[in-house]
C-alpha cells in the first residue's frame, strides 16, 4: 500500500514543484493521476517511490510511506524492495547488455540466491513473452518491447506497489494495450498500483480505477491567433517516386510511391520501428535513399524545402533565451511575424526565459517555433508532436497547425495518438516494410477496420466506441 | 533514444567464434596488461613482440578485426610517423607508431572478446567497488548510443541552419564559436540519459548491501595457458636478449 499525506516538494531555485497532495492506493486498486503537463506528477510518482528525497535536493513535507515504511527514513534499496517504477522513456532505463540480465539486475539486488534468480528469471520471460529474445541487446528492441521488458524487471522482484510515470506515450495502441493487460494480471495479484498518464482513455476498460486530477492551469487559452494573417501559398504537391531506403542492411522503404497536396494536414501512423520516421527524414533530406522526392509546381520541380520538429526538442534548443533561440542566425528577422510567432504558440510570457527551463510542452513549442522562423518553403514535418503533451498543449498546436495548412502549407506529422490523428486531413497507416496499407481522406481510413489489421494496430475499445457513437449522431 | 545500426556498427563488435571469448575477462587483462608493458621495450624486441602477437592474434581469429580497428586510425599514425621522422629520426617514428599499434591492438583484442558484463565481473573480482565496475560497464555499453545522439543532434541543428558547415575549411573555422549549438544539447542529453539511469537503477535496488551476483567467473586450463604463455615470453624478451 501506498500513503501520501500532504506531501509537497519545492526544488532549488525554482517556485515551482509539487503543491499539497495526499493520496491512498490501497492493495488491488488502480489509481490514475492526471494533470496537465507541468503541475507535479512526475515529481508526485518520484516522491511515492522515495526517489525524493533520497536521489533530490529540495525541500519536502508531508510525510510518505511505501508499505509502512516512511521514505524518508529508510535508504532506497529497502523501499526499492516493497514498491517499484517505471518511467516513462523506455530506452533510457535499460541498464544491461542483454534482456536475461536485464531481469537479473534487481534479482541480484534483492540478495536473492542463484536457483531462486533462474526460476524467476524463467517465469517472468514466459510471462511477459521475452523468451525467444532473452539474449538480444534491450537497446535493439522496439518501445514497446523496451516498456514491457521495464515492466518485467520490475515485477519480477515482486513488489508489492507499483509506480508508472507516462508508461504509455512512447508506445503504439497495440504496444499499449499489450502493457495494460500486464498491468491487470499484476492488481489481479493484489498489488497496489498508481499510473501517471496523459493518455488515459486507454484505461476507461479498467475496473476499480480510482482517478486522481492534479490542480494545474490549462494552458490552452495562451493561443492568440489575431493580429496576423499569414500570406496564402501557391499550390504544390510532393511526389515521391520509387523511395528505396536501407539502414543497417535492414529494407524500410522498397519502392515506395507517394503524392502529398499542399494545404493539408498528413497523419502517419503505423507500429513502432516501422519507418515513420525515417520517411519524415527522406522528405527532409536528411536521410540517404533511392528514388525521387520531389516539389512539383506549377513553375516546375523543385527540391523540397521542409522544417523538421524532433521527437526530443533538447536536440535544438541551446540559447539563453527563447528571443534567442527563435531569432539564432537570422540575418534580417520579420519582427512583425516574430510577434505573431511567439503569441501563437502561447510563448509570450517566456521570451526571456532559458529554453531548457521550460516544461516539455513548452519546449516543443519552441521547437516548433524557430522551424518557424525559417520560414520553409513548403512545410513542416513533424515527428511525434503530441509526445508527453496534455490535452491544452495538444489543442495549441492542432489549431496552429491548421493556421499553417489554410495558409497553404503542407504539414506532415507521425503520431501514436489516434485523437490527434484523427484531427489530420489525411491519414496514411504505415505497416511492416514499409508497406502503404491505407492512404485517405481521415475518416475512411479511421473506419476501414481491416486496414487497422493489416497495419497490425489495435484500435482500443474507447476510440471505436467514439467512432460509432460519431456515426450515429 | 534506440540503438542504430550505425551506433552499433561504431561499438566494437564481439568476435563470438574467437577462442579467447572462452577466456576468463581476468586472464585477458593480465595479458593487455603485459602487452602495455612491451611496448616500452626498444624497437628490435619489439618487432619480434610484434611478430608473435600477430601469430597470436592469426589464432584467436582477430587479425582482421584488429586491422580494421588499426585501420581507423591511419591518419593519426600517418601524422604521427611523418613529424617524428621529420623531428627526431625515422627509428623513432617506426618505434612510436608500433607502440601505438599494439596499444590500440590490446583494445580490441579485449573488447572484441568480452562483453560489457565479463567486464563489470571482472572488475568486481578484482576488488572494484561495484558501483564503480557497474557504472564502468555501463559507459562501455552506452557508447553506441552517444554515437546516435551526437548525430541526432548534429541532424537537428542543420535541420534548423544551426549546424557546422564542413563543406568549406574556412566556413567551418568561422563558425567554430558556434560549437555551442552542439555543445549544450550534448550536455543536457548526456546528463538527462546519466539521471534517468541513475533512477532507474536505485529504483531496482542498486544501492542494496545484499547483492549476490548471479553469474560468476572461473578459470579455466586455456586461462591458465595463456597466462604461463604471456608470462614466459615476456621474461624471454627482456631477458634473454
Amino acid at each position: 500500500m501506498l500513503r501520501a499525506r500532504q506531501v509537497s516538494f519545492r526544488y532549488p531555485q525554482e517556485n515551482q514543484g509539487l503543491p499539497p497532495v495526499s493520496l491512498e492506493i490501497a492493495p488491488g486498486e488502480w489509481t490514475l493521476v492526471t494533470g496537465s503537463s507541468g503541475c507535479g506528477k512526475s515529481t508526485l510518482a518520484r516522491c511515492l517511490m522515495g526517489l525524493i528525497p533520497h536521489l533530490y535536493n529540495g525541500e519536502l513535507s508531508g510525510e510518505v510511506w511505501v508499505n509502512g515504511y516512511r521514505t524518508s527514513e529508510f535508504p532506497m534499496w529497502q523501499l526499492a524492495e516493497r514498491a517499484g517504477m517505471v518511467f516513462q522513456n523506455p530506452a533510457a532505463q535499460m541498464l544491461a547488455p542483454t534482456v536475461e540480465d536485464e531481469i537479473i539486475f534487481g534479482l541480484e539486488n534483492l540478495g536473492l540466491d542463484h536457483d531462486e534468480i533462474r526460476s524467476r528469471l524463467e517465469n517472468t520471460l514466459q510471462e511477459f513473452k521475452l523468451t525467444h529474445m532473452r539474449d538480444r541487446n534491450p537497446q535493439t528492441l522496439s518501445g514497446g518491447e523496451q516498456q514491457r521488458l521495464a515492466l518485467a524487471a520490475i515485477i519480477a522482484r515482486q513488489p508489492e506497489a507499483l509506480i508508472l510515470d507516462e508508461p504509455l506515450s512512447m508506445l503504439d495502441t497495440t504496444a499499449a494495450m499489450d502493457l495494460i493487460a500486464c498491468l491487470e494480471r499484476f492488481v489481479a495479484g493484489g498489488k497496489s498500483l498508481v499510473i501517471f498518464e496523459h493518455r488515459k482513455e486507454y484505461l476507461d476498460s479498467v475496473s476499480r480505477l480510482r482517478h486522481v486530477a492534479l490542480a494545474g492551469k490549462p494552458k490552452a487559452d495562451d493561443f492568440q491567433q489575431d493580429g496576423m494573417s499569414l500570406p496564402t501559398r501557391a499550390d504544390f504537391t510532393v511526389e515521391m517516386n520509387g523511395l528505396n531506403v536501407q539502414l543497417g542492411g535492414r529494407t524500410i522503404f522498397k519502392n515506395l510511391n507517394l503524392s502529398m497536396s499542399s494545404g493539408q494536414i498528413v497523419a502517419v501512423v503505423g507500429r513502432n520501428g516501422v519507418g515513420k520516421t525515417t520517411l519524415l527524414r527522406s522528405m527532409s533530406g536528411l536521410q540517404k535513399h533511392g528514388g525521387s522526392v520531389r516539389v512539383v509546381t506549377p513553375e516546375g520541380s523543385q527540391r523540397p524545402d521542409f522544417g523538421m520538429v524532433f521527437q526530443n526538442p533538447d536536440l535544438q534548443l541551446f540559447n539563453a533565451s527563447v528571443q534567442d533561440e527563435l531569432l539564432y542566425r537570422l540575418p534580417n528577422p520579420d519582427m512583425a511575424y516574430y510577434r505573431w510567432l511567439i503569441s501563437a504558440l502561447g510563448l509570450n510570457a517566456y521570451e526571456n526565459t532559458p529554453p531548457l527551463l521550460l516544461s516539455e510542452g513548452e519546449k516543443k513549442r519552441v521547437a516548433l517555433g524557430l522551424v518557424l522562423m525559417r520560414r520553409p518553403a513548403h512545410g513542416l514535418l513533424l515527428d511525434e508532436p503530441s509526445l508527453g503533451q496534455d490535452n491544452a498543449h495538444k489543442i495549441i498546436l492542432m489549431r496552429l497547425l491548421r493556421t499553417l495548412a489554410d495558409a497553404g502549407y503542407l504539414v506532415v506529422m507521425t503520431t501514436h495518438d489516434l485523437t490527434l490523428a484523427s484531427h489530420a486531413d489525411r491519414l496514411i497507416l504505415l505497416g511492416q516494410g514499409g508497406e502503404v496499407t491505407a492512404d485517405g481522406a481521415t475518416e475512411t481510413v479511421l473506419r476501414d477496420h481491416s486496414a487497422w489489421q493489416r497495419t497490425n494496430i489495435a484500435l482500443p475499445a474507447w476510440f471505436q466506441h467514439g467512432l460509432e457513437a460519431e456515426v450515429a449522431r | 533514444m534506440r540503438i542504430s545500426q550505425a551506433g552499433r556498427a561504431r561499438q566494437l563488435a564481439l568476435v563470438e567464434d574467437s577462442p579467447l571469448c572462452k577466456a576468463d575477462p581476468r586472464t585477458k587483462l593480465f595479458i593487455s596488461v603485459a602487452i602495455s608493458l612491451v611496448v616500452m621495450m626498444p624497437i628490435e624486441r619489439l618487432l619480434i613482440f610484434v611478430a608473435i602477437y600477430a601469430l597470436f592474434l592469426l589464432w584467436a581469429r582477430l587479425l582482421t578485426p584488429t586491422v580494421q580497428h588499426v585501420w581507423r586510425l591511419k591518419w593519426l599514425l600517418l601524422l604521427l610517423f611523418a613529424f617524428d621522422w621529420w623531428l627526431i629520426s625515422l627509428d623513432h617514428a617506426v618505434l612510436i607508431c608500433t607502440r601505438l599499434i599494439l596499444l590500440t591492438g590490446v583494445f580490441a583484442l579485449f573488447f572484441s572478446t568480452t562483453t560489457t558484463r565479463q567486464l563489470g565481473l571482472a572488475l568486481e573480482k578484482l576488488r572494484v567497488p561495484y558501483r564503480y565496475a557497474f557504472s564502468l560497464s555501463l559507459a562501455f555499453q552506452s557508447l553506441g548510443l552517444l554515437d546516435d545522439e551526437w548525430r541526432a543532434i548534429r541532424e537537428a541543428q542543420s535541420s534548423r541552419g544551426a549546424g557546422l558547415d564542413t563543406s568549406s575549411f574556412r566556413r567551418f573555422v568561422s563558425q567554430v564559436g558556434d560549437l555551442i549549438s552542439l555543445t549544450v544539447p550534448a550536455i543536457v542529453l548526456t546528463t538527462k540519459r546519466a539521471w534517468a539511469i541513475t533512477e532507474a537503477s536505485y529504483a531496482r535496488g542498486f544501492d542494496s548491501p545484499h547483492r549476490r551476483s548471479y553469474h560468476t567467473l572461473a578459470f579455466s586450463r586455456l586461462d591458465f595457458v595463456l597466462m604461463a604463455g604471456t608470462t614466459v615470453i615476456i621474461i624471454l624478451l627482456y631477458w634473454r636478449w
